[in-house]
């Protein structure tokens, strides 16, 4: 009786829904974990810059009673905290992990830290009365029965999410700069043989993770709620790096990978009222992460046989004929 | 006076000493604008740990957290392995050590070697996973190893929470420890240290895990220097082509320097629950595992200096908690400043006015050194 009322939940279409909106603060920083991955630049403080962002957002719009000059806000901030690892990371040359660790440490103490000195409290900002950016319901879509309830009716953030994957894919994938940041990640030497500006293509790689991961971060406190909570990311920026590794280091695999991470979440949430334990349903995707890791090892183990199998029988060949000759 | 700056030690004592103090300054400066006492909540923060005896066991207990961290970490690092597994070896060596304190009937002088052994295996265990899958897969170690610390965290929840703690508690925690469970006191009970004892077991929880602190620095010194395994650690951190080259069985060195590296992760564990909590509760660890990559990364990776670093770590925290207490102050503001002292020390380039100019100043040094021979040489021909 109770199992079916948890599968009816699960396949309704507002859990669906749910899902969405759960994923999109691991969407957002995953896309900038995978362009900076791309770029060969690992970048550890996407959890720092979401915080960051978060809290900035929330701040900015309390005191100026704009939602947008929040977000503008909260997307400045991010930017700038990525800009503080890129500077330390290709100027300074800091170890980029070592710089990720120091800077999430920053955003940890720091938000805390302005927070009690904003409002006398470490634990949230709801004394603050910060803004919520709106929801959007899609003209036609949301009439149509089922997937208009899943389509429609989200913040502004979930759109964004499936637009910029949209748009991550097209970069990475159909320009230039994209091309180049592929190579400068894929053989750094190389790129620079070629002319190709690799500090620079590094930097501008880790700005865009960092807006990238501070839209993430504004989700979560102008959206998701509506206040900021001290270390209220919960890891999620690590979460979004697993979903780049999960998703084969490709925009729409990470874009679903991060939808798996939401939907077990959402469905820890679901078995809670059954008697499964929430912690093994939360395991799920770390489990699958590092099995993935695994496939992926094997997959390309196989593909480097494969290689020199063939290249090896093209040279066989090769020396055949000129003995033939 | 040149040489002595010329001296690498120095002037990499110099650059810490100076990036520390920048950081400290930063603080201060913050501090300035925030705080109604300025001079008073510094004094707590910069003088507490070593103005009341409780403060200083706090001070030491936490020192010894980050030590063993430290340890784990650095020797992963020495291989050029970025372990990140630290947190999750600490929590599982936590939880089956807590678990044997807790329940396994036996007496105190069997079941705490026991439960620290047990929580060795666990914390050995949990690091050959990922050796595994890097030794043999190739595995990114960064992202298995975080995957597997929020695998060991959902892990110790799970038992925490439906198998530890009293059935009818309303909080996520286990019952105290039986005596027969818990690390007894550094200083032996004897008649005539009887003050002493009474006075370090009253105000601190310094336990006999300080002994196995100092065995294990060593031992890890040993292992990483002194030994075969050590030099085929420190190839592998070298150059792990080249060690394959030169005959090293890379695949099992890398699989035993992380389940080693597991290993000290799993005595912090033990260290936390037996020595400082003396039961297991929620979020036991919150972030230990990085702060053992900073204490490591601090120290050069060089197990001998992990106990300064982790003393010095250790007493920003400590000072940073009685700061809060004593003034207006809150404790956060110290994250910000070991942020910066990391940032500013692992900055390869940070000060390099300094460092270039001695640098020219002991290539010039040799240079002439080099001409002078050479040119005596040709007069002689």
């Amino acid at each position: 009786m109770k199992f079916d009322l948890v599968l009816k939940g699960i396949f309704s279409a507002m859990f669906l829904a749910s899902i969405m909106r759960i994923s999109t603060p691991l969407i957002l920083p995953a896309l900038g974990g995978l362009i900076t991955e791309l770029a060969g630049a690992i970048n550890i403080a996407l959890e720092g810059i979401m915080l960051t962002s978060a809290f900035t957002g929330v701040v900015v719009s309390a005191f100026t009673q704009n939602i947008w000059l929040g977000v503008l806000a909260g997307i400045a901030a991010g930017v700038l905290f990525s800009a503080i690892l890129a500077y330390f990371h290709l100027y300074l040359e800091t170890d980029i992990i070592l710089a990720g660790i120091a800077l999430n440490i920053m955003a940890t103490g720091g938000t805390i830290f302005l927070l009690y000195i904003l409002t006398g409290d470490k634990g949230n900002s709801s004394t603050l009365a910060s803004g919520m950016v709106p929801v959007v319901e899609i003209p036609f879509i949301k009439d149509i029965p089922f997937f208009g309830t899943i389509l429609s009716g989200h913040n502004i953030f979930v759109y964004a999410a499936i637009v910029l994957t949209f748009l991550t894919y097209i970069m990475l994938y159909n320009t230039k700069f994209g091309i180049h940041l592929r190579a400068v990640g894929e053989n750094p030497t190389a790129a620079t043989s070629l002319g190709i500006p690799v500090r620079s293509i590094k930097f501008t790689s880790i700005l865009i993770s960092g807006f990238l991961a501070s839209l993430g971060g504004l989700n979560l406190s102008m959206a998701y709620l509506s206040l900021f909570q001290r270390e209220m990311t919960a890891g999620r920026g690590f979460i979004a790096l697993a979903a780049v590794y999960l998703g084969g280091r490709r925009p729409w695999g990470t874009f679903l990978a991060a939808i798996l991470f939401g939907a077990a979440d959402a469905l820890s949430n679901q078995f809670g009222t059954l008697d499964i334990p929430s912690q093994w349903v939360q395991m799920i995707p770390y489990v699958i992460t590092i099995l993935a890791l695994v496939i992926y090892a094997l997959r390309r183990k196989a593909q480097i046989t494969e290689q020199t199998k063939r290249f090896q029988e093209r040279e066989l060949a090769k020396v055949n004929n000129n003995n033939n000759a | 006076m040149r040489k002595f700056f010329s001296n690498p030690a120095v002037r990499e004592g110099l650059r810490v000493l100076i990036a520390v103090s920048s950081a400290l300054l930063l603080g201060f400066i913050v501090t300035l604008f925030v705080s109604e006492d300025p001079l008073g909540a510094y004094k707590a923060f910069l003088l507490g740990p070593v103005s009341k005896f409780n403060r200083f066991g706090d001070w030491i207990e936490e020192s010894i957290t980050l030590i063993f961290v430290g340890l784990s970490v650095a020797i992963a690092f020495k291989a050029n392995l970025f372990s990140m597994g630290t947190e999750g070896q600490l929590l599982l060596g936590a939880l089956v050590s807590g678990s044997i304190a807790l329940f396994v009937p036996l007496p105190a002088i069997l079941r705490i070697p026991l439960a620290i052994i047990a929580a060795m295996v666990a914390g050995f265990i949990w690091g050959w996973i990922p050796g595994y899958l890097k030794a043999y897969l190739d595995a990114n170690e960064i992202v298995s190893t975080l995957m597997l610390n929020a695998i060991a965290l959902k892990l110790y929840d799970y038992f925490l929470i439906f198998h530890i703690k009293p059935p009818d508690a309303g909080y996520n925690s286990s019952d105290f420890f039986p005596k027969e469970g818990t690390l007894m006191s550094f200083i032996p009970n004897l008649p005539f240290l009887k003050g002493v004892y009474t006075l370090f077991s009253d105000k601190t929880n310094i336990t006999i895990m300080l002994y196995i602190l100092i065995i294990a620095v060593i031992a890890a010194y040993y292992l990483i220097y002194r030994t075969p395994f050590g030099y085929k650690l420190r190839m592998i951190g070298a150059n792990i082509k080249f060690a394959r080259y030169g005959g090293i069985n890379t695949k099992r060195t890398i699989i035993l320097v992380f389940a080693i590296s597991g290993i000290f992760g799993g005595l912090a564990g033990a260290h936390l629950t037996m020595g400082i909590h003396t039961k297991l509760i929620a979020n036991i660890s919150v972030g230990m595992g990085f702060e053992g990559i900073v204490v490591s990364i601090l120290a050069r990776n060089n197990p001998l200096l992990i106990p300064f670093t982790g003393l010095a770590y250790g007493y920003l925290r400590a000072g940073a908690n009685v700061m809060e207490r004593a003034s207006d102050m809150s404790r956060e503001m110290v994250f910000v400043i070991q942020a910066l002292i990391i940032l500013f020390v692992t900055a390869e380039r940070f000060l390099p006015t300094i460092q270039k100019r001695i640098e020219m100043r002991k290539e010039n040094n040799t240079h002439m050194e080099k001409l002078a021979p050479s040119d005596g040489g040709s007069h002689e021909v």
